[in-house]
């Protein structure tokens, strides 16, 4: 493998500043208004093919692999047609913000005002959804309950079928679409499909001609020899399946960048890319193919995928800092017959990307009672370099939970992973995944404060109020999501994507108009181990220990525990309750309990593609901005502090048993429930987990996270240390990738807050 | 039968195999100088202000539950057989997983060896590895009796001169010996530990005798456990004198020479820090 090359490669890709293109959104301008009186679904087709057909396009120096979103590397496109008014907002601010900056020209902020702006202008997804929520579901939202998401931008958090792609080839689902049509001629979703699938086909062949171009005028025989077989294979696969591994990743990767451009989304993941690699992976061995050249191709991908950086607004980059794109592989697993998915392919995918150590690909690692051991300490081994990658999903417990989703057998065994960490049936689901955030501490410090002045209530009546404003507020929530879901429909239907999700085609109809086999809204509940700190604390000290009434624990903390003895108190509430995350099953229930019934509040619920609710509990990098819409809690935690990490973790400083107990802890929620996805975060000292034995020592510490059922768990095995280093001296630590949540990103391009939430999380031996 | 137990530690490491749970048992008949748990030495209770997490309430209450800080501590409580089981079988996934156990330690177990011997029998009841950190500082029947309930025992060795034992540590040399022995001729696993305490045990003639002790009963292997500072602020809440506070760790080099030392004699030495 030419190193030097990978090194170029990942210089080109990393050392240039990312800025902001308009070129896509006036692209699509230009040609939107041109199809006024057109059905929404054939303008967003015809724009996007608009766009496919006069995007700049390069193949950058020393490339084996073409495909580029922008010509600069990593700059951020913009949907205006989504939500015009963010970016608008903030023009003068993108590129000072804290947490991703983006340049933007002078010129461009013109072109911005004088053209874009003007046009999307009460005419967005934004427009629409802002028309259509009502004031009941307003209430939640500006009482920071409810957050809804993806109201300003396209779909993502999806897994196309790529294994039905790579295997019949581009031509084959525009005939299967053609025929369709004709037998259907005023379906207007197959036309728009056609449309974009076509329109897919010439980009690539744009590419063929480029790269033809360029070898003509390539001097360097090796070179030009590259440039010649990246024009023959892409002439090749606009039209007809690939056959070599490297043929397979070329149009992996032209689909990926294509998607992109429809609906400039977060989280189009890759899925169970080991599974459906595999057979030009073993062809390509058998026709003698050295590895050596397989894993330069894979290398070529893997940096690839970091060139997709999403611009988000300076309030959702909060949410979710330091790009996490979502190129999200899962790894092994199960296969349609119940036995180890691990393969030869498996192996390299972690081994190619200890080479290389960038935040995407997001990789995760499927674990399950028939993993290879040797897989597993490959595993082991490569979170051991400490960034954070792959993350582990626990097959144990998501499978049956699937199951009981009405997922089948062999459906919920193919499973994968989107974004961060929602799980998703690859090829078949549309799941909007991230649809709303639910602040269920929030909830409690409502209900805390509206029955302050009860003086015969008791902990139960608490828990029962609780519950009620649960039942109300998840309804809400709901209406809300339900309102998202419909603009998606009416203002952003994805031709192409749903001509690559199962069933779309047979249907007739696009994932927005509920094409998919399976078709979920995903719900987070958030802020349980503050939750159940809190009430643990208040149920032995004003109705067990009876040391203050609620009045006067509601007292302190709307004065957010200021002053001597409220701040005594608040001493008290720390250490004299245990809290979630030292296997006390008193407070560990509460969590349970509260979960559990959210969950069950949401899964209730109908969306209206058909699908069901599914409840997680994930945050992203979500707890800061909703630590930041609580006051102070009865677990001492004071007002505007984060909440716990990730979504299932403890409390920052609050687990001193060490990580069995953290463990054991989640383990009592019903883990079965939250199929959306949940999270888990454990920071390992790097020095405890060296030698053979610390790989041997980590494999067995996450067999015993199997035998617990919990869904997931991540790692960063950084010390503070470094982290301390590299947070005083950027520079010399542009390289260094950390765990965000579910996706790992370079810790110097995280804000200073986020920065230090990760130093804080406690750091435990193994 | 109650035991006098001063911590349960989950998620230990270095104790013996895999995940492990430390029951640290309070009350020891040995005075090392250098002790990092002397919250374990006397068989009392102990009832202690750590003043680092004082708050300075106006008026203290010197009472540990009413103390809102926690730094009014108490140290030892008497747990039952079954008290001490519930808390132990919280990790048993992580001792299948990891071939982890539990480990008897303190204080000087022997000290409390009956409580010591229904305690281990239950474990074994329940297929859990055992294992014990001794001083051998006790009755031979007793250490003996345990050890029918024990995969492994860690065995101290500190002192080796006789007199100066008994000057320092107050240990009888030839009584731990003795039961050293006949621990290996019960052919137990045992493997020595050896704390490497500058001025104390850390010289070339200890650590000879040592070696020599240790190569007649033909043991293979040996834990070295260099010197730390990590129990220093105990003894100021304890409010006991700490002889060794101004005394350096040893270097890497020196611990490495001992360990280079042993492997000479043919030892598999293992670090435990």
């Amino acid at each position: 493998m030419d190193y030097d090359r990978i090194q170029l490669l990942k210089q080109q890709m990393f050392d240039t500043t990312r800025e902001v293109s308009l070129e896509r959104a006036l692209l699509y301008t230009e040609n939107y208004q041109t199809t006024e009186n057109q059905p929404t679904i054939i303008r967003r087709a015809m724009a996007t093919a608009h766009i496919l057909s006069q995007v700049k396009i390069s193949i950058r120096e020393g490339e084996l692999l073409a495909g580029n979103r922008t010509i600069k590397p990593r700059s951020g496109i913009i949907s205006p047609e989504m939500d015009p008014y963010w970016i608008y907002n903030e023009l003068d601010t993108i590129e000072n913000r804290p947490q991703d900056p983006f340049y933007i020209s002078e010129e461009d902020k013109k072109i911005y005002k004088d053209v874009l702006y003007p046009y999307w202008k009460g005419r967005s997804l934004k427009d629409y959804i802002n028309n259509k929520i009502t004031p009941e579901v307003r209430e939640p939202v500006d009482k920071n309950i409810v957050k809804l998401n993806q109201t300003d931008k396209g779909q993502g958090h999806i897994i196309a079928n790529f294994e039905k792609l790579l295997q019949s080839g581009l031509q084959a689902t525009v005939d299967e679409t053609s025929q369709l049509y004709k037998k259907n001629p005023e379906n207007t979703f197959y036309d728009a499909s056609l449309i974009v699938l076509k329109a897919s086909q010439n980009h690539i062949v744009r590419y063929a001609n480029l790269a033809m171009t360029l070898a003509l005028q390539e001097d360097d025989n090796k070179r030009k020899d590259e440039l010649l077989e990246i024009a023959r294979i892409s002439k090749k696969i606009s039209k007809h399946k690939p056959s070599t591994f490297y043929e397979a990743c070329q149009l992996l990767w032209y689909m990926c960048v294509i998607l992109q451009y429809e609906s400039n989304a977060s989280s189009l993941s890759l899925g169970g890319f080991d599974k459906y690699m595999y057979s030009f992976y073993q062809n390509d061995i058998k026709r003698g193919v050295s590895k050596d050249n397989l894993r330069e191709i894979l290398t070529h991908f893997w940096i690839k995928v970091n060139d997709v950086v999403l611009i988000r607004s300076s309030n959702s980059a909060k949410y979710f800092a330091g790009f996490p794109t979502g190129y999200t592989i899962t790894l092994g697993g199960l296969t349609e017959n119940g036995r180890s998915a691990v393969n030869e392919l498996s192996y390299l995918c972690l081994d190619t990307y200890q080479d290389i150590r960038l935040p995407q690909p997001n990789l995760g690692v499927r674990l399950n009672e028939f993993i290879e051991r040797s897989f597993l300490n490959k595993t082991s081994e490569t979170i051991r370099l400490g960034t954070g990658v792959p993350q582990i999903f626990n097959d144990e417990v998501i499978v049956p939970g699937f199951l009981n989703r009405g997922v089948s057998l062999e459906d919920a065994r193919d499973y994968s992973v989107v974004g961060c960490v929602e799980l998703s049936i690859p090829g078949k689901t549309y799941g909007l995944h991230d649809i709303a955030l639910f602040n269920l501490l929030k909830v409690m410090e409502l209900t805390l404060k509206e029955n302050q002045k009860e003086s015969f209530i008791t902990f139960d009546d608490i828990i029962v109020r609780i519950k009620e404003n649960i039942d109300r507020y998840v309804q809400l929530m709901i209406e809300g999501s339900n309102i998202v879901d419909e603009g998606h429909r009416a203002f952003a239907p994805v031709p192409l994507l749903s001509s690559l999700i199962n069933q779309c085609l047979d249907k007739g109809k696009d994932i927005t108009y509920g094409g998919a086999k399976y078709n979920f809204s995903g719900v987070q509940g958030i802020g349980i181990a503050n939750l159940s700190d809190s009430l643990y604390a208040l149920k032995k000290i004003v109705f067990e220990e009876e040391r203050i009434s609620l009045e006067e624990l509601v007292d302190a903390m709307d004065n957010n525990f200021e002053g001597d003895v409220y701040e005594t108190l608040r001493i008290r509430l720390i250490n004299k309750y245990d809290k979630y995350g030292n296997d006390n099953d008193e407070v560990d229930n509460m969590s349970s309990d509260i979960l559990r019934y959210y969950a069950k509040a949401v899964e209730k619920y109908q969306n209206p593609r058909g699908g069901i609710f599914t409840p997680g509990s994930y945050t992203v990098s979500a707890h800061i901005p909703l630590g930041e819409a609580v006051g102070a809690t009865p677990d001492g935690r004071k007002s505007k502090e984060q909440l716990a990490d990730g979504g299932l973790s403890p409390m920052v400083g609050r687990d001193g048993l060490g990580p069995t107990a953290v463990l054991k802890s989640i383990s009592k929620l019903d883990n079965y429930l939250t199929t959306n996805g949940s999270l888990l975060n454990i920071k390992f000292n790097p020095k405890t987990l060296e030698g053979p034995e610390g790989i041997q020592k980590l494999s067995n510490f996450l067999l015993a996270f199997m035998k617990l059922k919990l869904q997931h768990i991540q790692f960063n095995v950084v010390s503070v240390d470094t982290l301390r280093k590299a947070q005083a001296n950027p520079n010399e630590y542009k390289g260094l990738v950390v765990r965000v949540a579910g996706y790992s990103a370079f810790f110097t391009e995280l804000c200073k807050g986020i920065q230090d939430d990760i130093i804080r999380r406690t750091e435990h031996n193994l | 039968m109650k035991g006098l137990i001063v911590n349960i530690q989950r998620y230990s490491l270095q104790d013996g195999d895999g995940i492990r749970t430390i029951v640290f048992f309070k009350g020891c008949p040995l005075r090392c100088p250098w002790c990092s748990n002397p919250e374990s030495i006397s068989f009392e209770i102990e009832t202690v202000k750590i003043l680092s997490k004082c708050i300075h309430c106006p008026v203290c209450s010197y009472d540990v539950d009413e103390c809102p800080s926690g730094a009014m501590t108490r140290f030892g409580q008497y747990m039952t057989v079954d008290e001490v089981i519930q808390e132990v079988v919280k990790d048993q996934i992580f001792y299948d997983t990891s071939n982890g156990g539990v480990t008897l330690s303190g204080g000087e177990v022997l000290s409390q060896s009956a409580f010591a011997k229904e305690l281990l029998i239950e474990l074994k009841k329940l297929n859990i590895h055992t294992a014990i950190e001794t001083s051998g500082h006790g009755r031979t029947q007793a250490l003996l009796d345990l050890a029918n309930h024990l995969d492994l025992i860690l065995f101290d060795l500190k002192i080796m001169d006789t007199i100066k034992a008994k000057q320092i540590i107050r240990a009888d040399t030839t009584l731990i010996n003795h039961n050293l022995k006949a621990l290996v001729q019960s052919k137990k696993k045992v493997i020595p530990r050896i704390p490497l305490i500058p001025g104390y045990t850390l010289d070339d003639e200890n650590i000879h005798a040592i070696i020599r002790l240790v190569k007649s009963l033909e043991l293979k292997e040996i834990h070295i456990l260099p010197f730390h500072q990590y129990g220093s602020n105990k003894y100021e809440f304890l409010n006991k004198d700490y002889k060794l506070k101004d005394v350096p760790v040893p270097s890497d080099s020196t611990v490495q020479d001992v360990k280079v030392k042993m492997e000479k004699e043919d030892l598999h030495v293992t670090i435990v820090h």
